[in-house]
């Protein structure tokens, strides 16, 4: 395992859950809930003659960052492929509903510096949702997540951070769409359906999962960043993560409500103008989009370093 | 269908056991495997007990964790595993990543 000093020069893209989770807080501060140690497997995978992993694939624990207790989720992409079972879906649930008690003591116990205190929930996402093998007890963990996030709303940020090899699929991107803010990189993904799956049910015409090229400019961080699907984005290095969410933890709630992206009706209504803009648009690529936006020279983007991209980028102006 | 769980016991020449009370290393990714390291008083001996999806090769599983015991003479040690179809190789090199994680002074 490399060392926290190691960890924040380190590509994000390449860490394992553990690492990212580490190096996400402040140095020496991470403690792990239910560890490799404590061997809470899953009970569903051995009848089905599937290999299981002592912390079920998911890193759960908690950090600081200054003085903010810093919850995180860090799922393994290559632990069934960062899919959510029954095990590490509870340990996700659980931990942001432990984050939202947390900040109810700190409040009671340090109410004039609070805003100093103040917890954040921090959830690497590296998933392609449900773990099939487990059928409805996945759907119900997704469901759970989600009501677990509601409840912390308007009292502790949500932060998703995407930028692992997994990248964020499935039922997963609608979780983290919930959440009140978003951390990626152009390296990271989100999306619903991924890229193999619309190719095998559509056909190669309609999207080719063999173009990356095409695969990162249509679910890749850059788009999400211009289009306003994500609010940061960052280098791929551990250390800028952790930088973003030092900065997240600062951010009063009533403007931390004004990063969310769905869940309310003025979203719902920005969502369906941004419906309505694509199908007048027609656009056959993002770029096209891009375009819109007023990004002169689209197809130099996604070549360029994140620093040089965020210098010269136009995103989508929201209302 | 279900999965195998391997149980084997090695004698060590050696009792010098790892410096951690216990110690992690790995993913239980395809073709790979993770591994806990626990310092446990086996009056010198190893115990290692292996979950795997694979069937039929006890015997290889044996002789590679005999050989990580015997190579590196570590002692007073319960080694588990939880394997995706790691080859013998792999399987030797992260057993011997892992004891480098088990017995590395705490990193800065």
């Amino acid at each position: 395992m490399k060392s926290w000093n190691e960890l924040e020069n380190s590509s994000f893209f390449d860490a394992n859950a553990r690492e990212r989770a580490l190096g996400m807080v402040d140095k020496g501060t991470f403690t792990e809930f239910l560890g490799p140690h404590d061997r809470f497997t899953s009970p569903h995978l051995p009848v089905l003659g599937t290999a299981v992993e002592f912390d079920d694939g998911t890193v759960c624990g908690v950090g600081l960052i200054g003085k903010h207790p810093v919850f995180v989720v860090s799922m393994e992409g290559k632990f069934i492929g960062g899919a959510i079972g029954e095990v590490n879906g509870a340990k996700m649930v659980e931990t942001i509903h432990l984050a939202r008690k947390v900040a109810k003591e700190i409040q009671e116990k340090h109410p004039d510096d609070y805003a100093e205190r103040r917890p954040l929930v921090a959830i690497s996402f590296e998933t392609g949702g449900v773990r099939l093998h487990e059928a409805n007890a996945g759907l119900l963990a997704h469901a759970e997540v989600m009501d677990a996030i509601q409840d912390a709303r308007h009292i502790i940020p949500v932060v998703a951070v995407v930028g692992s090899k997994v990248g964020c699929f499935g039922g997963m991107g609608f979780v983290a769409a919930a959440t009140d803010v978003i951390i990626m990189s152009q390296e990271g993904r989100i999306g619903l359906t991924g890229p193999e799956v619309i190719e095998q049910e559509m056909g190669k015409d309609e999207f080719d999962a063999s173009d990356k090229a095409l695969v990162y400019r249509t679910t890749g961080g850059k788009q999400k960043y211009i289009v306003g699907d994500c609010n940061y984005l960052v280098e791929d290095k551990i250390g800028d993560f952790h930088n973003a969410l030092a900065d997240v933890v600062t951010i009063p709630m009533d403007e931390i409500e004004k990063m969310r992206r769905i869940g309310s009706q003025k979203l719902v209504k920005e969502q369906q103008e941004l419906v309505q803009l694509v199908a007048d648009l027609q656009p056959g690529d993002s770029m096209d989009l891009w375009k819109h936006f007023g990004n002169e020279d689209p197809a130099a983007l996604p070549n360029m370093t994140t620093a040089d991209f965020l210098k010269v980028v136009k995103r989508r102006v929201r209302p | 269908m279900a999965l195998q769980t391997l149980e084997f016991e090695f004698k060590s020449a050696n009792t010098q056991s790892i410096s951690k009370e216990w110690s992690h290393h790995g993913v239980t990714g395809s073709g790979d495997m993770e591994c806990l390291m626990e310092k446990k008083d086996l009056g010198g001996g190893v115990k290692a007990k292996v979950v795997t999806p694979v069937k039929g090769f006890d015997k290889v599983w044996e002789k590679m964790i005999g050989k990580f015991v015997a190579d590196t003479g570590v002692g007073n040690v319960s080694i588990e595993i939880n394997d995706d179809n790691a080859t013998p190789i792999v399987v030797y090199m992260r057993l011997r990543q892992a004891l480098a994680e088990a017995t590395a002074k705490e990193a800065e």
